[in-house]
């Protein structure tokens, strides 16, 4: 075991808490695209069904890590200043308003339930954003990245899961569109927060991932979608392509961020002590 | 006499007091909790804090002591060797047996020894026994010792580690000197200290650690001078990165610059004149100028303008000139070398003239250290010196000189050891600062008698000088026939005829020389019978490998056994002995003692059972008793006891509680009765305490006088002076003893005999190893790098490598898990912090994980402790080397004293290429 | 008001690693867990390099991050200031770890000794409570409030004070009443001057650590 004193990556949360952040503000995002995308019917409820499956497997991804998973309730009892408990909350709201939506087919339950995710995806960007132990993860601007992140991803795969069976509607694609800019927007404010605090290596590990988010998850997916307006003949096939890689690079950008550029604090002197004489 | 304080919480408590005495800086007094049976927490014993130079805390080694007693890698049973191949690759085939048979099987091997003779056809004792740690293991054998005495002649001169691995130069001529078995500054009172390489603040034990602590927050400016920024270095005002093995040149340049550059009147002129033999009147060839009637040493008198014996009352003598006057000059083997009018000029001035050449020019290419820096810590030594001042303690009027000069390890042992000591004990002489308080202190005698009253062994010699017990060197008593393999009655003069003699000789001589004795020596023989005990000389010596294959060889090996290890490897016989909080036994403590235990109370502690011993363990004391038992020596081992081989005399002015030495008596009787006797000494027999009472008490002490600290007022009231700066009697030591080598056709000590000098001149050291590594076959460029070694102070001596915990905590500190190398080069061979790297001689290589660190020479390579175990439990899965497998054994590495020094020059690579 | 404090005087200490042996005792923590450990820092490159020993392990926040994150509330800072972790409570999510900027919480999932099987004394110790659940140095709080109870004054008496401060052989460690302008820590925070861990990131550390004496002026 290292102690440092340089900052050393963090042990405490592995794969399992960053699929918790990749699976659930995935499903939190296409709960909210779905919600306003006027899907009804079956495709509203198969969505609403998927987006909260997601929420569910990260939360059981993140129950496999905690240490007395038996007393997990007890994540319930700090809702005054503990966002964990707060984004569990928001995790049960999401799950009682999605099933009564599912089991009623409701589309003003699917907008409440996208708003309960909307506060879910907050939320996960505040757990990250409190951990003031990890200067990658408490640089202020992370809370937007990870919600931006959640929009472009939930848009990510509603387009991609929509270009399956049919063309994507204009209005969807512009939100996608929004959502991939808005999040590009969050990681270049994130960067340079994250740059005046973070170690080289966590700074690096940031970079080459955010390099994919703004190569592989921003620009490429939109030029695909540009290319879609053009040529409507490929514009599924892109579509789904410029889906996929929003998502994806949005899940990588954050197991890295979890698990790669998770450096602590480590430790710093701001004098030196002086012995014997001056 | 004092008990301890009454707040303490011992035995009723359920604390029991006891001592840890693992290292040389010991012992700490300590409380044991136990709960139902089972010890759970050591904690300072704060009752002792009172009466403790520490403030009565703990060393981080003993809070090991719990999982050293619970650890399940123990020997638990006697066990007996099955195979009767040794070797490393060879499985021993231990097999537990009876205590019974244990015993009987060596109890007869001893009656067999002893009826065919004690000493074997060279003349050397058939049975040897080895106790590492400098000493310490005496506090744990119980009455072992008095099983020794009562055997008669036993070899204690193998070496574990003495000679290469101990401040060898310090002890023998510090003893020499100033009574200084090892030296270190009056801390407490201290504002300046040069540390060349003095490692205190690993090293120097909870009182050490303690005393720097207070001064640095005092303001004390302690300057270190030492090739990697040690733990000390990191606790010092500045730290200066010096060449290794050049620490004479600096300490030179800061003499010249105090003779040649400051004003004669900074120095302490009146010490120079009346304290050391700065005036005594050398002659021409070297030695003083005699009176021809009474032979005594003469100075010049500037009050009569005439030559005067040394112990004149009332005279002013010259320290420069040089005068005519009548005189004798003699030499070695009593030869007058000169008579009638001869020319002589005080030693001083010969000092000024022999330091003129060693300018911080001069140095500063040898050192690698400026010649301003040099300069500026020689003027600021002299700031602080206060020549002149006094200072008043327990009624006593001393000089008070609060400058002082401290060596650590490899720089005052091996060669260029002499000219580090000498020059410490003359920049302390130069101010007057030498055993006053604030000054250079000795601590303890261990080569002059009595062991236990440093002053008391102040007697009158010759020339105004100490007595010391030099072994002879004149044709009549030179020893041409050694008493153990080591020789250092005859080749060592001042390893003296002490109680600890036989361990400060030439120590690796009883290895080496297995191999092939040179010419003069009886033929080096291996021992009948070896007893080994706390010590591990196939980890803990130089060229391991090759003593390693040395034990192999040796017939009869008994080893009290904690864990297997690499020396009991080799053993015929294993012994669980009871451990530290197992076993019983009452030591003395207080006084002044190494590293830097200055007491201000004196008595006795008691280590006793805290917990029951693990499985057949059986205390030291028992063991003892039954091996006299079975070898028909009980009344003389009584008989030893009695006299005191337990720590006291059991007999006193109004006491006695002599044991019977008809009758084997129990661990309890025989300490109940030292007990007794301890508490009748301390009181002057007004007290007597028995076992039951420093059980619950654990020690008792009575006042020791602070002014007892410092040898300079028994030396006055003597009328004695330090034999400084000028050595005449060991310069006709010297040629004495080449003289009777010589005649024996004895020319391979030619070398070492160079070493005796009046006033020793620097010599290339550094091209000594460099030499070496060209002897072995290699290139100096092939080979760029100094490896050098450090102190832990979490494991040193304590024989505790297989505990968990003290791996876990000693972790924390940089360099344990591998070899530290600086930075810059590292990057320049490709090699990141972690790699493996292979560290070389021409003959031998290691491997380990690169630490980078700033703190060290770009040239210098540091390997922490002595790993590289391959048998104890444990520790054999470290993967961390040891220095102690590439450093070679050499005669040409030999110094006069018979030490060497660890050093050696090494090639670096990290393994599968640079990056 | 009583607010318990540590001061650790980086003058004196030299790294000996006696308080992080010591709190592995008296706390019976298993290996490789340290709630009081000290680091060996170097800063500056050779050949102007220096090398300071640093005792470190929850600073017992004024303003405790990994409090505020914990989700079970099983970490709570008491009035005077120590911050505890109900071991009942906790669900061992390490929020509270990668909260805490000083890296002073450990979680050990599964029960690991010294030799692989336990040894009497590690039996003995043993609580299965701590096991998957985060963990710290306390303050050695049991001996606190016992001491109190006792009418003992934590940092002063040995049997009210933390095993660290107990062991420390250099006097680095101090501990007590910040609050107390008499107290042993007020005097040596008044004559000297201090900075604390991460300071700028508003976690009002309750450790506190000495570099130099303040000038006389100052004190005054």
């Amino acid at each position: 075991m290292s102690f440092g004193p340089k900052p050393w990556h963090q042990t405490n949360w592995d794969f399992r808490a960053a699929f918790n952040f990749m699976f659930g503000s995935a499903g939190a995002g296409l709960l909210v695209v779905v919600a306003f995308s006027g899907v009804a019917g079956g495709a509203l409820q198969a969505e609403i069904l998927l987006g909260m499956a997601l929420i569910g497997a990260g939360l059981i991804s993140v129950w496999f890590e905690i240490g007395r998973p038996l007393r997990a309730m007890n994540v319930g009892f700090n809702p005054f200043t503990s966002w964990m408990t707060r984004e569990s909350f928001a995790a049960g709201l999401v799950f009682a308003l999605g099933l009564a939506a599912v089991w009623l087919a409701s589309q003003p339950l699917a907008q409440a339930v996208a708003l309960a995710a909307l506060v879910f995806a907050y939320c996960q960007g505040r757990i990250l954003q409190g951990a003031k132990g990890i200067p990658a993860w408490r640089v202020p601007a992370l809370t937007w990245l990870i919600f931006t992140t959640a929009l472009a991803e939930g848009a990510g795969l509603f387009v991609a899961l929509t270009a399956l069976f049919d063309t994507p509607a204009r209005g969807a694609l512009g939100y996608f569109s929004l959502a991939l800019i808005a999040r590009a927007l969050a990681w270049s404010i994130y960067r340079s927060g994250a740059a005046k605090i973070t170690v080289p290596a966590a700074l690096a590990a940031l970079d080459r991932s955010g390099k994919i988010l703004i190569q592989f998850g921003t620009l490429a997916p939109l030029a695909l979608l540009l290319v879609g307006w053009f040529a409507p003949e490929v514009a599924r096939i892109v579509v789904l392509l410029a889906g996929i890689a929003a998502l994806a690079t949005g899940w990588q950008f954050k197991f890295v961020l979890i698990t790669r550029a998770a450096y602590n604090q480590g430790f710093a002197l701001p004098r030196l002590p002086v012995r014997g004489t001056r | 006499m004092n008990a301890p304080d009454k707040a303490a919480p011992l035995a009723t408590s359920g604390k029991r007091a006891t001592y840890c005495y693992q290292c040389v800086a010991g012992p700490d007094l300590l409380t044991v909790k136990v709960e139902d049976g089972v010890a759970t927490e050591v904690e300072p014993n704060f009752g002792a804090c009172s009466v403790h130079p520490g403030g009565g805390k703990v060393c981080v080694k003993a809070y090991g002591l719990i999982q050293k007693t619970y650890n399940p890698n123990r020997v638990l049973t006697p066990m007996r060797r099955t195979n009767p191949k040794k070797g490393r690759n060879e499985d021993p085939g231990f097999v537990p047996i009876s205590w019974d048979e244990a015993l009987d099987t060596i109890a007869a091997k001893l009656r067999a020894v002893r009826e065919a003779g004690l000493l074997d056809e060279s003349g050397y004792p058939k049975v040897a026994a080895n106790f590492g740690g400098g000493g310490t293991p005496q506090s744990y054998m119980g009455t072992f010792p008095a099983f020794l005495a009562a055997w008669g002649p036993v070899d204690m001169g193998f070496g574990s580690g003495q000679g290469v691995k101990c401040t060898h130069s310090e002890h023998l001529y510090g003893e020499f000197w100033h009574r200084a078995f090892t030296v270190c500054p009056d801390t407490p009172m201290c504002n300046y200290v040069i540390s060349c390489g003095a490692n205190v603040e690993a090293s120097g034990g909870v009182v050490g650690v303690w005393r720097h602590a207070n001064a640095r927050e005092r303001g004390m400016k302690r300057v270190q001078v030492e090739p990697h920024l040690s733990v000390t270095g990191a606790c010092s005002a500045e730290w200066v990165p010096i060449k290794p093995k050049t620490d004479p040149a600096f300490l030179y340049a800061l003499i010249h610059v105090m003779l040649h550059e400051a004003a004669r009147e900074r120095l302490d002129l009146e010490f120079l004149k009346q304290h050391s033999n700065s005036p005594y009147l050398v002659g021409a060839n070297g030695y003083f100028l005699r009176d021809a009637a009474t032979k005594k040493p003469l100075l010049w008198d500037l009050k009569r303008n005439a030559a005067v014996a040394f112990d004149t009352p009332d005279c002013d003598p010259a320290l420069e000139g040089s005068f005519a006057c009548d005189a004798v000059e003699i030499g070695p083997d009593a030869e007058v070398l000169a008579q009638g009018r001869l020319e002589g000029s005080p030693s001083f001035a010969r000092l000024v003239e022999h330091v003129r050449p060693y300018s911080p020019e001069w140095a500063a290419d040898i050192c690698d250290v400026p010649a301003k820096t040099m300069r500026r810590i020689a003027n600021e030594y002299l700031d602080h010196a206060q020549v002149g001042a006094t200072i008043e303690i327990e009624g006593k009027t001393m000089p008070y000189r609060p400058v002082s000069v401290s060596l650590g390890k490899t720089v005052n042992n091996g060669w260029g050891g002499f000219e580090c000591v000498w020059a410490r004990t003359l920049l302390a002489v130069l101010v007057g600062g030498l055993e006053v308080p604030g000054g250079t202190l000795g601590t303890t005698v261990r080569l002059n008698r009595p062991l236990a009253e440093r002053l008391e062994s102040v007697t009158p010699g010759p020339d105004g000088f100490m007595h010391y017990p030099m072994n002879p060197t004149d044709r009549e008593n030179w020893s041409q026939r050694p008493n153990i393999r080591n020789a250092y009655r005859t080749m060592v003069p001042l390893a003296a005829n002490g109680p600890w003699s036989q361990a400060l000789g030439p120590t690796h001589f009883s290895w080496m020389f297995q191999k092939e004795t040179p010419k003069g020596l009886p033929t080096v023989t291996l021992p009948e019978v070896w007893f080994v005990y706390r010590t591990n000389p196939a980890i803990s010596f130089w060229d391991t490998k090759g003593v390693s294959a040395t034990m192999a060889r040796f017939p009869f090996v008994v080893a009290m056994a904690y864990t297997r290890d690499e020396t009991n490897h080799m053993a015929d016989i294993l012994l669980p002995d009871a451990t530290d909080l197992e076993s019983l036994q009452l030591i003395r403590i207080g006084g002044s003692k190494y590293i830097e235990q200055f007491w201000e109370h004196e008595g006795y502690a008691l280590r006793q059972p805290v917990v029951a011993a693990q499985g057949e363990a059986r205390d030291f004391t028992d063991i003892a008793t039954e091996l006299a038992r079975r070898t028909g020596l009980l009344e003389d081992y009584n008989a030893s006891i009695n006299r005191g081989s337990a720590g006291v005399p059991l007999k006193g002015e109004s006491w006695d509680f002599s044991l019977n030495p008809a009758q084997a008596h129990g661990r309890d009787e025989i300490w109940d009765a030292v007990c007794k006797a301890a508490s009748a000494e301390l009181s002057g027999g007004k007290e007597v305490h028995d076992l039951a009472w420093w059980k619950e008490n654990g020690l008792a002490t009575k006042p020791f006088a602070h002014a007892d600290w410092y040898l300079f007022p028994t030396l006055v009231a003597q009328g004695l002076r330090f034999e400084l700066p000028y050595q005449e009697r060991l310069y006709r030591i010297g040629k004495e003893l080449g003289k009777r080598l010589h005649e024996q056709d004895m020319n391979w000590w030619d070398e070492q005999l160079a070493e005796y000098q009046v006033l020793p001149k620097w010599k290339d050291f550094p091209g000594l190893w460099e030499k070496s590594l060209i002897s072995m076959g290699g290139k100096t460029q092939d080979f760029p790098f100094w490896l050098l070694t450090s102190r832990s102070m979490q494991y040193s001596w304590g024989n505790n490598v297989g505990i968990q915990m003290i791996h876990e905590v000693a972790d924390n500190v940089a360099g344990h898990r591998g070899v530290i190398i600086n930075t810059g080069t590292a990057e320049k061979f490709g090699i990141a912090d972690g790699d493996k790297v292979t560290i070389a001689t021409p003959q031998h290589s290691v491997e380990a994980r690169a630490v980078l660190r700033q703190g060290i020479r770009p040239d210098t390579l540091l390997l922490i402790g002595q790993f590289s175990h391959w048998a104890t439990p444990y520790a054999k899965d470290f993967g961390v080397p040891s220095m102690n497998s590439l450093v070679p054994m050499s005669m040409a590495l030999t110094d006069a004293t018979g030490s060497g020094a660890d050093v050696v020059r090494v090639s670096l690579k990290r393994m599968g290429g640079a990056k | 008001m009583t607010r318990w404090a540590m001061v650790a005087d980086l003058r004196r200490c030299v790294g000996c690693q006696t308080c992080t042996a010591s709190c592995k005792q008296a706390n019976a923590t298993p290996p490789d867990v340290q709630w009081r450990r000290v680091l060996d820092m170097e800063v500056g490159e050779y050949p102007e390099v220096k090398r300071v020993f640093v005792p470190v392990g929850c600073m017992h926040c004024e303003d405790p991050p990994c409090m505020h994150v914990c989700p079970s509330t099983a970490t709570k800072k008491r009035p005077d200031g120590i911050v505890t972790i109900d071991y009942d409570l906790c669900i061992g999510c390490s929020y509270c770890a990668v909260a805490c900027p000083y890296q002073a919480r450990y979680k050990t999932d599964r029960a690991s000794f010294a030799y692989g099987k336990a040894t009497a004394q590690e039996t003995q110790a043993f609580d299965p409570k701590r096991l998957a659940v985060a963990t710290k140095c306390t303050f050695c709080v049991d001996r606190i409030d016992a001491g109190l109870a006792k009418g003992l004054t934590p940092g002063i008496d040995p049997e009210a004070t933390p095993a660290c401060v107990n062991s420390c052989i250099t006097q680095t460690l101090s501990f007590g009443d910040v609050e107390d302008p008499n107290s042993n820590v007020s005097q040596l925070l008044a004559e000297n001057q201090t900075f604390r861990m991460h300071e700028e990131l508003g976690t009002g550390p309750g450790f506190y650590y000495i570099w130099d004496k303040k000038d006389r002026e100052e004190v005054l």
